[in-house]
C-alpha cells in the first residue's frame, strides 16, 4: 500500500525541484517530555499525539474512532469494556504490539509517579484475554469510559523496560524524557529540548497516510512578534497561537491564512464561598457578601460579556453560559442563556443582600496563562464598579497564582477550565463536586462550592449508561449550578492558528496539531 | 601584587556568596514550580509528595547551603523541566552565547573604537556629526526594538536573513559552531547587530570624549611641536592614553553583552543560556535559574578580577602608589 505512494512521492521529488513536504511548525511552548504519562498538558499530549497511539483516537470532529483497538464493547451489565486490539501494528522500533503492551501501559500511566493516573481511578483490574482482547474492569458502569481513554498512549513494555523506563520520572528523567517509540504515524528523528523537535512518517504505519509531508520540524518560539515575523518571512509554516491583535493584520495578508475555532476552555469568575469573611475589603471585614447567591447573581448581571469579547477579544470568542462549551457531551441545551447584562437588576439584587452601597474585595487575576486576561480582569473591573462592586485587581503569573488560590488569598478568582473528557462531567467533578482529598473530588473547588444535591448526582453521572437519563441529570447539575451562580461563565477562548495560504490542517477544539492532516500544496 | 590579587579574590568570593543568597531568596517570589510539573487533574497528595520529593517543603537556608554544597562540586541538579542535569544543558546551549556574544563583542570593539577615534580627530566634520547623532539611536532604542525591526526590515520585507534561530551547526568535538555554514553565519548577522549596538556607541562615545581630553594635553602639543606625523601622534600617543577607562568599561560591557543576550536571545529565538534562562523562569526551573546566575556573577567577577589587573599593568602610577602606601 505505501511503497506506491512513496515510490510517486520520490519520483515527484526527483522532478519537481520544491521541497514542499518539509514541514517546519512554531508553538509558544515545547513539549517538556516525550514521555506521555509524564505530564498531562496539551503541549505534550498534542504533540505526542503524532507519535504515540492509544486504543482510541479522536477523528477531525472530537468523535472517539478505532485507533489500536478495532473494537470494544460493555462487559455484561457495566462490568468493564472490552477491547479488541488491531493486529499486525508495529512499534517504531519493529516489535509487535500486543496485549501485553497495553496491560504494560495501563500498569505505567496509573502508577503513582505518572500524571496520568486520574484518567484510571474508576479502574479496578485489566485482564489480558488473549494477545489481541484486554478487558478493563471498573468499579461501577462507566460510559464515557472509552472517551476518557483517548490520550492514554500505549508504549512497548520491552522497549521502556530494556530502557529503564518502566516508570515515568518527573524529576529526574529516563529515557523515556528524551526518546519516543509508538506506533503512530511519526516517529521522533531528533529531539532537543528548548530548540527543536525533528518528526519523519513511519513507514510501518498501520494506516493510510494522509497527509504529504516528508519531514516536520517543531520549534518553540516564545516571542510572538518573533513568531508572526517568522511565519511572514516564510521560514516557518505554522504558527500556534497568533496573538489576537495581529489576527486582523494577518488575514489582509494573502501568503499566510489564519484559521480560527472555539477552544474547549470556558473562561470564569469563581467565589470564596467557604470563607467567613472577605479578606481585601475596605469595609466588609466580617462578613462573605459571595456567599449570598444574589451577590454571585449581582455580579453576573453587571458584567457585560459582549462588550468585553467585542473589545479585548476583538470579536474572537463566544459567550457561554455553563461550565462547558456547547461542543462538549453533556451540555445542557435547556441553560443555554446567560444571565442578561442588567446593571439595574444587579443594583436592586445587591440592596436586597443588604449592600446597596456596594462593597470593595480582592480580584484575583492570571496575566501570563489565558488570552488578554489581565485587559479582561481589567474590564470586568470596570464592570462591576458602576454597581458598587469596586474590584481590587491583583493581576500576577500564573507560577504565583495557583499557590495563592490554593492558599484561599482571593474574594473572587479568574479560572479558565477546559474539560480533558470532553464532556460535562469534568469540570463537575473538578469545580463544583464538595472538596474531598480522599476521593479526589473537587480538586480544584479554590471556593468550596457544596451542593448536596450535585454531590449525590455525581456517581451517578459517572455510572449511567443510558445516554437521555445521564443528560437528565446533567441538566439538573447545570440548573443547579446556574441559579446557584457557583461560578460566573463568561466566555470560550478562541484558538487561533496561523499558517502559510500553501497549508492545509485541520483545528481541533483542544488545541492538539494532528500532523496526519496536514497536507502542504 | 600578589597581596593585591590574594585581596581581590576573596572579596569576589563574598560577591558571589552573597549573590547566590540574594538569588536564591527571590526563587520563592517567581512561584510554585510544582504546577507546571503536574497536570490539570492533580491532587493534593500529588502536590505534596512532589514537593518534598524536590526538597521544596525545607527551608530556605537549608535549601541554599545544599545548592551550595553541590554547586561547589560542579553538581548543579536537575532541571525540573527536561528532567536532566544542568550542567549538561547549560554546556550545551554555552556556545551559541558566546560565539553570538563573541561577534558583537568584537564589532562593538572594533567599530566603537574607530568610529569614537574618528569623531575626536574631525570632530567638525560632517560625517561625524552624523555619526554621533545616528549613536544617539543606539544608545536610546531598547534592545527588542532594534531587533524586531531589523526582523521585519530584512526577514518579513527584504527577505534576506533568517528571522530567527542560529542556522544549521557543525559539531567541532563538544562544540557546536555556526561558525562554519552559510545559514549559520547568516543568522548571526542581525541577533549580533542588535546585541551589540548599544555596545558599540557606548565606546564609540567614550573613546571620543576621551581622546577629546587628550589631544588637547601638553604632552600632544609637544609632541607636535617635535614634528611627529599626525598619524604618530594620534595612535601611538593619545589612543593609548585614551585606552584605559576604555577598557574599564569595555571589559564590564562585555560582561554585559553576555548577560543583556538575553533579550535579544528571545527576539531572536536564539538556542543559547539566555533564552534557557527565560524560559527556566517561566517554568520556576530553580535548578537551571540558580545555575545561570552564579554563573554570570562569576563572570562578572571574573571580569573585573581582570580589569584589576590589566589597570596594573597598563598603568604605571597605579604600581607607584601601592608601593608607596606599603
Amino acid at each position: 500500500m505505501h511503497r506506491p505512494i512513496a515510490a510517486i512521492a520520490l519520483f515527484l521529488g526527483l522532478t519537481a525541484p520544491v521541497l514542499a513536504e518539509e514541514f517546519r511548525w512554531a508553538e509558544t511552548t515545547d513539549p517538556q517530555t516525550m514521555d506521555p504519562h509524564a505530564v498531562n498538558s496539551t503541549p505534550v499530549l498534542g504533540f505526542l499525539n503524532n507519535v504515540y497511539e492509544g486504543l482510541v483516537r479522536r477523528d477531525r470532529d472530537m468523535k472517539i474512532e478505532p485507533a489500536l483497538a478495532v473494537s470494544w464493547e460493555p462487559i455484561g451489565a457495566g462490568e468493564g469494556w472490552r477491547f479488541v486490539l488491531r493486529q499486525g501494528v508495529k512499534f517504531h522500533d519493529g516489535s509487535d504490539f500486543t496485549a501485553e503492551d497495553v496491560l504494560f501501559s495501563y500498569e505505567r500511566a496509573s502508577s503513582e509517579q505518572a500524571d496520568t493516573a486520574s484518567w484510571f481511578a474508576p479502574v479496578s483490574e485489566v485482564r489480558v484475554v488473549d494477545e489481541h482482547t484486554v478487558d478493563i474492569m471498573t468499579t461501577s458502569p462507566n460510559p464515557i469510559f472509552p472517551d476518557s481513554i483517548a490520550n492514554w498512549m500505549i508504549l512497548d513494555s520491552g522497549w521502556a523496560e530494556a530502557n529503564n523506563a518502566a516508570r515515568p520520572d518527573k524529576e529526574a528523567g529516563n529515557h523515556a524524557t528524551l526518546n519516543a517509540n509508538g506506533t503512530g504515524p511519526f516517529r521522533v528523528t531528533a529531539r532537543e529540548p528548548g530548540l527543536r523537535t525533528v518528526l519523519e512518517p513511519f513507514d510501518g504505519w498501520w494506516d493510510e497516510a494522509t497527509h504529504n509531508i516528508t519531514r516536520a520540524e517543531l520549534t518553540p518560539i516564545q516571542n510572538p512578534a518573533t513568531a508572526v515575523a517568522a511565519l511572514l518571512s516564510g521560514d516557518i509554516d505554522f504558527i500556534n497561537p497568533v496573538p489576537i491583535q495581529d489576527t486582523e493584520r494577518l488575514k489582509q495578508n494573502p501568503d499566510v491564512k489564519v484559521i480560527q475555532g472555539i477552544e474547549a476552555r470556558v473562561i470564569m469568575l469563581g467565589f470564596p464561598h467557604e470563607a467567613g469573611a472577605l479578606k481585601f475589603s475596605d469595609e466588609v471585614s466580617d462578613a462573605n457578601p459571595f456567599a449570598d447567591p444574589r451577590v454571585r447573581q449581582a455580579v453576573a448581571h453587571a458584567i457585560n460579556v459582549p462588550a468585553i469579547l467585542q473589545t479585548i477579544m476583538r470579536g474572537n470568542a463566544e459567550e457561554v453560559s455553563q461550565l462547558v462549551s456547547p461542543a462538549m457531551r453533556g451540555y445542557s441545551d435547556a441553560h443555554a442563556a446567560r444571565p442578561a447584562y442588567d446593571p439595574e437588576q444587579a443594583r436592586a439584587l445587591l440592596a436586597e443582600a443588604g449592600y446597596p452601597d456596594g462593597f470593595s474585595f480582592g480580584l484575583k487575576c492570571t496575566n501570563d496563562r489565558y488570552l488578554n486576561d489581565e485587559s479582561v480582569c481589567q474590564g470586568i473591573t470596570g464592570m462591576l464598579a458602576q454597581v458598587g462592586l469596586r474590584a481590587k485587581l491583583d493581576a500576577m503569573p500564573v507560577q504565583n497564582y495557583w499557590p495563592e488560590l490554593r492558599a484561599d488569598n482571593f474574594d473572587m478568582f479568574l479560572l479558565g477550565w477546559s474539560p480533558g473528557t470532553f464532556d460535562a462531567e469534568h469540570p463537575i467533578r473538578f469545580l463544583v463536586a464538595t472538596p474531598d482529598e480522599e476521593a479526589k473530588l473537587g480538586s480544584w473547588n479554590f471556593g468550596g462550592y457544596s451542593s448536596a444535591r450535585i454531590d449525590e448526582l455525581l456517581p451517578l453521572i459517572q455510572s449511567e449508561i443510558d445516554e437521555t437519563k445521564r443528560q437528565a441529570m446533567l441538566d439538573e447539575v447545570a440548573g443547579i449550578v446556574q441559579d446557584d451562580m457557583a461560578y460566573v461563565p463568561l466566555y470560550v477562548q478562541p484558538l487561533i492558528w496561523g499558517a502559510k495560504a500553501n497549508i492545509d490542517l485541520t483545528q481541533r477544539p483542544d488545541n492538539f496539531f494532528i500532523l496526519r492532516w496536514v497536507t502542504v500544496n | 601584587m600578589l597581596a593585591f590579587v590574594i585581596q581581590r579574590i576573596v572579596q569576589s568570593a563574598l560577591v558571589l556568596l552573597v549573590v547566590g543568597l540574594v538569588a536564591f531568596s527571590m526563587f520563592r517570589f517567581v512561584g510554585d514550580p510544582i504546577d507546571n510539573m503536574l497536570g490539570q487533574e492533580r491532587t493534593q497528595a500529588d502536590i505534596d509528595r512532589l514537593r518534598s520529593q524536590l526538597g521544596l517543603d525545607q527551608p530556605f537556608p537549608v535549601q541554599y547551603v545544599k545548592f551550595l554544597g553541590n554547586a561547589v562540586q560542579g553538581n548543579f541538579g536537575v532541571s525540573y523541566r527536561q528532567g536532566r542535569p544542568v550542567s549538561d544543558i547549560l554546556l550545551e546551549r554555552a556556545p551559541a552565547t558566546l560565539e553570538l556574544a563573541a561577534v558583537s563583542g568584537f564589532l562593538a570593539i572594533l567599530i566603537g573604537i574607530g568610529l569614537g577615534v574618528f569623531t575626536a580627530i574631525r570632530r567638525e566634520g560632517f560625517a561625524a556629526n552624523a555619526i554621533m547623532s545616528l549613536s544617539l539611536i543606539g544608545v536610546s532604542l531598547p534592545t527588542f526594538l532594534i531587533g524586531i525591526l531589523l526582523i521585519y526590515l530584512f526577514s518579513v520585507e527584504l527577505g534576506w536573513l533568517p528571522s530567527f534561530g542560529r542556522g544549521d551547526t557543525v559539531r567541532v568535538g563538544g562544540w557546536s559552531t555556526g561558525f562554519l555554514t552559510e545559514s549559520g553565519l547568516k543568522a548571526l548577522i542581525l541577533p549580533s547587530i542588535t546585541l551589540g549596538l548599544y555596545q558599540m556607541t557606548l565606546i564609540m562615545r567614550l573613546v571620543r570624549s576621551e581622546m577629546l581630553e587628550v589631544l588637547r594635553q601638553d604632552y600632544i602639543r609637544f609632541a607636535r611641536a617635535r614634528g611627529l606625523r599626525e598619524r604618530a601622534v594620534n595612535f601611538r600617543h593619545a589612543l593609548k592614553n585614551t585606552l584605559v577607562p576604555v577598557i574599564t568599561v569595555t571589559g564590564l560591557q562585555l560582561g554585559s553583552i553576555i548577560a543583556f543576550a538575553i533579550i535579544t536571545e528571545t527576539v531572536f529565538q536564539w538556542p543559547g543560556v539566555g533564552l534557557l534562562f527565560i524560559n527556566a523562569i517561566q517554568f520556576v526551573d530553580i535548578p537551571v535559574m540558580a545555575a545561570y546566575l552564579m554563573l554570570i556573577s562569576v563572570m562578572f567577577v571574573g571580569i573585573n578580577l581582570i580589569v584589576d589587573l590589566l589597570y596594573f599593568s597598563i598603568d604605571p602610577r597605579l604600581r607607584a602608589d601601592r608601593t608607596k602606601a606599603h
